[in-house]
């Protein structure tokens, strides 16, 4: 008897315990809209995320009534929790797709800078040299019909180099990635057997090579080609001082007009230059391979993904006023900020199309 | 209402949930089980189909343009990581469970027993970490080539090392996490065997081994056999740390046991984003058909299970 009255005085205990915590709880979701704070979650592309992780402290400093989290999940994530409403900022490097577009027409794709990609590799004794590829090269790698980096595809393209009779390690992003598809779209845009086969997207179905390997996220990818000797990877911009502190080798890319170049501020912004005027009022659009004799060929728009229903007029206020502040010169398109992730400003005709859409999200 | 009754009600629940999530499973899956057909289970071709094309209409099915969903590289995996696994698990939850029953003083008993429990009870998310930080960097560079060096010449333990993620990998973090439940159930019942029974064998002249190994073993094979099967369970759906350390393979068969893998668990996790892009749906209800098949075949070991401990009483009823 004396037991069983001990435990309802502990059930007891543990329930008021648990009331207690769910008033807590109900209280600090009620709280913010009484004291005018508004939370922004953000998820998504992890090559944007370095950007929002300096971007967040400085903005939510300046403006005490906005809390922001940022996750980096992957802009396959990013697009999926921005339609679904579980987040309120979805962010991509792809754009929102034309079947999806209709079927969710209330989202915007909103750029807020310019990035580019890298192709890296880890080649023992070679990362200090810029090894030239091509995307029909690529293209062969990732399909499995390159197979060592001596083969004569890649001789060919970087005479002297000493290549090693080693097998390649492709390494490909597992989840659904906006860098899969700003490195398939240059690899479809450049070489038509591509196209017709895997074509783009943020997953595709990467040919069986041996030895091949997924990772996940641009963090994972770092990590995979910097244990894996004779790997060869696509990683964001916004990596590339964790790249050259893995040691990890940066190539040059044969762009359009058949040249190869470096991912730099000059050829990501002469690019741009090219592609800017071509940005339709919805800047939905690839700015992968463009023409031009400097011109990077793997840049994109870093997309914010945002409905432009929002459940409350705060909300929309707060997102408005984010947004405006993040593509604005003296705010995140500043000079500093984009160094530190080696991104390019929005040009102004593009930041003009941005500010457009971002006074549609009401 | 009076206990019996309430207690009836507690587990009608469980069984009609369990029904539930499964017809649930096979109605949603069922316009992907009708497109893919029986070469879902013997393609290795998961393709999601173009994302940014228009969608197309095959059988009555919208899809994505070069959509195609087959698995069999992921069942291979599935049950490829779950068999090392056991072959290495069962022999050393023996090993363990009969050195804690038998080998130690007591004293030392009940410390030992109680890290193998706590073994059991690390979340396998911790266990894919290790095995990410630590484990796999080790394999990848010292294990793998070593076995290649002086066990190539088996079938399946020679030709490239690869990375350190892949199918032994997978296979070893299961072990890992199953060997506990082996070894914890087995010891249990390898103490309340009746004193009697090693008097016995004692006095007729056996050994210590010979005690263990011909009087106890026997008589705890029944829970041998039904503590593999809830290891084989874990082990064939394990999520998080296969995902961590199978290296994500897709569309390709592993040609030897270091090679990356997945698992039909380990790919619903990691493409559920992927396939939520799909403005058709076919790529979540082809997932679901993934889920569907998973639990078709943990049903098929559990029925398999009980078969073999019918067959395994019979006998025991016999030789009584």
């Amino acid at each position: 008897m004396k037991m069983r009255i001990r435990g309802t005085i502990a059930a007891l205990a543990v329930a008021v315990a648990l009331m207690g915590l769910l008033t807590a709880c109900s209280q600090q979701q009620s709280g913010p809209s009484e004291s005018q704070a508004v939370s922004l979650n953000e998820t998504g592309s992890s090559l944007l995320y370095p950007l929002f992780n300096l971007w967040v402290p400085v903005y939510t400093q300046a403006n005490p009534g906005v809390k922001i989290t940022t996750q980096s999940t992957g802009s396959g994530t990013g697009i999926s929790q921005s339609i679904e409403g579980i987040v309120q900022i979805g962010a991509s490097d792809a754009y929102i797709s034309d079947a999806q577009m209709k079927q969710h027409p209330e989202m915007l794709n909103i750029p807020l800078a310019i990035s580019m990609q890298m192709v890296n590799y880890n080649l023992p004794g070679l990362n200090g040299q810029h090894l030239k590829l091509s995307g029909p090269v690529l293209a062969g790698i990732y399909e499995g019909k390159i197979r060592t980096w001596d083969d004569a595809a890649i001789r060919k393209l970087n005479p002297g180099v000493h290549l090693p009779h080693h097998a390649i390690v492709p390494v490909h992003r597992s989840d659904g990635s906006g860098d899969t598809f700003i490195f398939t779209q240059y690899l479809a845009f450049s070489t038509p057997a591509w196209a017709k086969s895997l074509n783009y997207g943020t997953t595709v179905s990467w040919p069986a090579v041996p030895g091949g390997l997924g990772a996940v996220g641009n963090p994972g990818m770092i990590t995979a080609a910097k244990d894996n000797p004779y790997s060869i990877a696509y990683i964001g911009s916004s990596y590339q001082d964790a790249i050259q502190k893995a040691g990890l080798g940066i190539a040059m890319i044969e762009n359009h007009d058949g040249n190869f170049v470096l991912p730099e501020a000059s050829t990501a912004g002469a690019a741009a230059a090219v592609m800017v005027p071509k940005t339709p009022k919805d800047q939905r659009i690839s700015l992968i391979f463009a023409p031009g004799h400097d011109s990077y060929p793997i840049i994109n728009y870093e997309y914010a993904l945002v409905s432009s229903k929002q459940p409350s007029a705060d909300m929309a206020a707060a997102l408005r006023k984010f947004f405006t502040w993040a593509i604005s010169q003296d705010g995140g398109n500043a000079p500093h900020f984009m160094e530190a992730v080696h991104f390019v400003p929005l040009p102004d005709a593009v930041a003009k199309l941005s500010a457009d859409q971002i006074s549609e999200i009401q | 209402m009076n206990f019996r009754r309430f207690t009836a009600l507690l587990a009608s629940v469980v069984a009609i949930v369990l029904v539930v999530i499964v017809v649930f499973l096979a109605a949603y899956a069922w316009p992907a089980v009708r497109l893919n057909g029986f070469h879902f289970l013997i393609d290795n071709s998961w393709n999601l189909g173009r994302q940014y094309g228009t969608p197309i209409t095959v059988h009555g099915q919208e899809i994505l343009p070069g959509a195609h969903y087959g698995i069999l590289f992921l069942i291979a995996g599935t049950l490829l990581s779950t068999a090392i696994a056991l072959a290495i698990a069962v022999p050393v939850g023996v090993g363990a469970a009969l050195f804690l029953a038998e080998g130690v003083p007591p004293i030392m008993r009940s410390w030992l027993s109680f890290f193998v429990e706590l073994l059991a009870a690390i979340p396998s998310v911790v266990f894919g970490l290790w095995g990410y930080v630590v484990v796999i960097p080790f394999l990848g560079h010292h294990l793998f080539p070593f076995m290649i060096k002086w066990l190539g010449f088996i079938p399946f333990f020679g030709g490239t090392p690869g990375s350190g993620y892949g199918l032994l990998t997978s296979g070893l973090v299961l072990t890992l996490m199953i060997v506990p439940l082996i070894t914890a159930t087995l010891r249990d019942a390898l103490v309340s065997q009746p004193a009697s029974l090693r008097e016995a064998a004692v006095a007729l002249g056996a050994s210590r081994f010979e005690t263990m190994w011909t009087v106890l073993m026997p008589a705890v094979r029944r829970v041998l056999i039904g503590s593999s099967i809830l290891a084989t369970g874990r082990a064939l759906g394990e999520t998080m740390a296969v995902l961590m350390v199978s290296g994500n393979a897709l569309n390709i068969l592993p040609n030897n046991i270091y090679q990356p893998i997945s698992t039909m668990a380990s790919f619903i996790v990691s493409q559920l984003d992927s396939a939520m892009q799909d403005p058709t749906g076919m790529a979540v209800r082809s997932l679901a058909e993934v889920a569907l098949v998973l639990c078709l075949i943990s049903i098929m070991v559990n029925g398999l299970a009980r078969v073999l401990l019918y067959y395994e009483g019979r006998q025991a009823a016999r030789i009584a």
